[in-house]
């Protein structure tokens, strides 16, 4: 219902008297642009321990940015959609799927040809090891990480991640409580020597394919897949699980690779 | 010798009444029966009377009598334990003495009978003297005996709501007597499709005799929706441990609270205060409540006085570490017959302790119908993005608020429970500035009041109070939420 007019113009007289607005003590904006990751394992380190953050840790540092701050006090549900965001200087906040025309924009470089890849194939052959590290290795990664004990499920507020489990897993798991049961069905039942099996696999064939290479699947210069694949060789590096682990560390030459990017994203970011 | 007639034959079933009865026309059967009826009323009524006043005078002659208690016995307690009943009516007996008599043994009873009855576990008590049965007994000498009915101890509740394009369906258990020492645990859960889920379990047990003084254990649970002025919602578990004690003035609560509050669930639009507010935090912390309240009524008060003090500090372990303080008062009286003036005043004071920030579910808010009226609920203090529509209010650390308020009946309808009101309202939240001293911030949210101004309607809808106010802002901060014209408020408290 619309206010009549003269009502609005007799109202819009209030307040007779208007003092200055109070000011929140939060929600600066930065000085410089920054990503707000999940924290790293450590104080020294300034890479993420979630692989989704550290995918574009590593996007933004190979793509040639530097100084660029890092933040890490801010909880996921805080997000907008999921962590990574890039919250500019002018205050906008931006989500981890427009980060790369930001950096398009920023750099003011021509758009790549091929997007960096040395030719067609090797750009076509770039999905399919995306879709190996994405779902292999990834679910490999999420099994490896220890869930939280019944009595902390009880007690806190559950954080359900990006991509869980069953959303990766291809057959997607059956539930605990069997397809002909009467109870609504509930949990998963999750193949782990099915998942490390093809996990041995994707590592195996990533370090045959890179080699002795300075970029994977022979590129001149950096791509966003081996910003991918770095982020999940960091990852599992620093897991816990030794089986995991081991399965890269044995390989000498995906060691090396590592350490070498491991550097390059490292001083690309400042903390905050 | 003149022989005397014979005495004439009265068949039987005479009619015996006395003109002086007033009895009915004996053809109207039913007056007839009322008035019978009454009559047998009034002849009891007469022999109860007569009783009673033969019973006291008895009593009364006799109430010097050197008496002792023999003992005391409850029967009927079948779920009560004997050492409860015995912590209870223990200090009531009047140790053995030689001046102890039978009103002393009265007066025992009757505060025994009281005590029984506070407890609420029985629904009947009953009490007799009688002489005593003991071997080494007096004389004069009496047990106490009560007759009691234990209440029902499990009680459930449940209930479905559909409507408003929301479900819900609840649950409430009761328990009481549960461990034999007039303890009641109650437990509420509640699951719906917008308040998604809330759970509350009390267990309350006395821990002095004179009934004074419980002690309560919470472990709850509930969700809230703040997308209304903050564009998140607040999870929040937790448990709190109290012993609230009511002495004959006055209510004391010392509280010691454990709770896990989940910001979470944020809007697309939420700024970057709510952003930075998001995730789980943790709260252990002592506090005091006090509470005065001598109002002739809670809702409509028109003379009495009303105080609450809350003093709480946190810290003890998790994330939080104040030191919170906040004043309720109130004081009614009354103007000239149908007319009263009440005025109410809060303030509040959060003070981060150890360097820590304060925390978007510690601050306070202020603004709506049952606070600062005219300006919409809280949408006072601090705020980010006020300039567009989605703007969050993430509380303040300081804040006062007055009221002051005129009610009337309606004209010529006293009894209606609707009456008329005009109020002046005033306040400020705001942060606390710890560059500057505490009494040049107090200085500073004083003398940068938002005040407004209007007149309503109030309703007495018992137990809550409903108001339809008009009114408008005069003075308020850039920042505030103000809202122009008609409010309405649904509330225990308002200012």
């Amino acid at each position: 219902m619309e206010i009549p007019p003269a009502i609005a113009h007799v109202f819009a007289k209030f307040p007779l008297h208007t003092f200055p607005p109070i000011k929140p003590l939060s929600g600066e904006h930065p000085d410089v642009p920054t990503l707000w990751i999940q924290p790293p394992p450590s104080d020294s380190s300034r890479l993420s321990a979630d692989v989704e953050c550290l995918k574009w840790q590593a996007y933004l540092a190979l793509r040639g940015l530097s100084k660029v701050a890092l933040r890490w006090n801010i909880s996921p549900e805080g997000a907008m959609g999921h962590l990574p965001n890039l919250h500019l200087a002018n205050g906008q906040l931006l989500p981890a799927k427009l980060i790369p025309t930001w950096v398009d924009e920023t750099l003011e470089e021509p758009e790549r040809p091929l997007e960096g890849y040395k030719d067609q194939a090797a750009l076509d052959e770039s999905r399919a090891w995306v879709s190996l590290l994405e779902g292999d290795v990834h679910a490999a990664l999420l099994m490896a990480q220890p869930s939280p004990s019944y009595l902390m499920s009880l007690v806190t507020f559950p954080q359900v991640p990006f991509r869980p489990l069953e959303s990766i897993v291809l057959p997607p798991p059956p539930p605990l409580s069997g397809l002909a049961s009467l109870i609504r069905p509930y949990g998963m039942r999750i193949d782990t020597e099915h998942i490390e099996s093809k996990y041995r696999e994707a590592i195996s064939a990533i370090a045959d394919r890179l080699g002795t290479d300075k970029w994977f699947l022979g590129s001149t210069d950096a791509t966003p897949l081996d910003a991918l694949i770095f982020a999940y060789l960091h990852s599992v590096l620093h897991t816990g699980n030794h089986t995991i682990r081991i399965e890269v560390t044995r390989r000498v030459n995906l060691v090396a690779w590592e350490l070498r990017v491991r550097g390059l994203v490292s001083v690309a970011f400042t903390r905050r | 010798m003149e022989e005397k007639p014979p005495p004439g034959l009265r068949p039987p079933l005479q009619n015996s009444s006395v003109p002086r009865d007033f009895e009915p026309d004996p053809r109207d059967i039913d007056k007839i029966r009322t008035w019978q009826q009454q009559r047998i009323e009034k002849k009891l009524r007469g022999e109860y009377e007569s009783a009673v006043l033969h019973l006291s005078e008895v009593i009364n002659s006799n109430l010097t009598t050197p008496s002792q208690i023999s003992s005391v016995r409850i029967e009927g307690a079948h779920h009560t334990r004997p050492s409860f009943l015995k912590f209870l009516i223990d200090r009531l007996i009047p140790p053995p003495s030689a001046e102890n008599d039978l009103e002393s043994a009265l007066h025992a009873a009757r505060h025994i009978a009281d005590a029984l009855q506070r407890t609420d576990i029985f629904a009947a008590v009953d009490a007799k003297l009688e002489r005593a049965t003991a071997v080494l007994a007096a004389k004069h000498d009496v047990d106490l005996v009560f007759t009691t009915r234990e209440r029902g101890r499990f009680m459930m509740k449940t209930a479905t709501e559909l409507g408003n394009n929301e479900g819900s369906a609840s649950i409430l258990a009761q328990v009481r007597n549960v461990f034999g020492g007039a303890e009641t645990f109650t437990a509420n859960f509640s699951h719906g499709t917008t308040t998604k889920m809330a759970f509350n379990a009390t267990l309350t047990a006395p821990l002095t005799s004179n009934l004074n003084t419980y002690g309560e254990m919470h472990l709850f649970g509930h969700e809230r929706d703040l997308s209304s002025f903050a564009s998140c919602k607040e999870g929040v578990r937790g448990a709190k441990a109290l012993v609230t004690r009511a002495p004959s003035r006055g209510m004391h609560e010392f509280a010691y609270e454990a709770v896990l509050r989940h910001i979470g669930g944020l809007k697309d639009e939420a700024s970057l205060s709510i952003r930075e507010a998001a995730g789980q935090t943790v709260k252990s912390s002592v506090s005091h409540t006090f509470q005065l309240d001598n109002r002739d009524d809670r809702l409509f008060p028109t003379r009495g006085f009303y105080l609450k003090t809350a003093h709480e500090i946190a810290g003890f372990g998790g994330d939080a570490a104040f030191m919170k303080s906040e004043t309720h008062a109130q004081m009614s009286r009354p103007l000239v017959p149908g007319v009263s003036v009440s005025l109410a005043a809060r303030s509040g004071l959060l003070w981060g302790l150890n360097g820590r920030p304060t925390l978007f579910s510690d601050r306070f808010q202020l603004g709506g119908p049952s606070s600062i009226r005219s300006f919409r609920a809280n949408s006072m203090g601090p705020r980010d993005n006020f300039y567009v529509a989605a703007a969050d209010s993430l509380g303040g650390e300081m804040y006062w608020s007055a009221g002051l308020s005129v009610i009337s009946n309606v004209p010529r309808k006293p009894e209606w429970p609707i009456k008329t009101h005009a109020w002046v309202n005033a306040g400020r939240l705001d942060n606390v500035d710890k560059s500057r001293s505490l009494q040049d911030n107090v200085a500073a949210c004083l003398s940068k009041p938002s005040v407004s101004a209007g007149v309503g309607l109030i309703y007495n809808f018992d137990p809550v109070r409903v108001e339809v106010n008009f009114g408008l802002p005069l003075i308020a901060s850039k920042s505030d939420g103000s809202r122009r014209g008609f409010q309405v408020g649904i509330g225990l408290e308002f200012l």
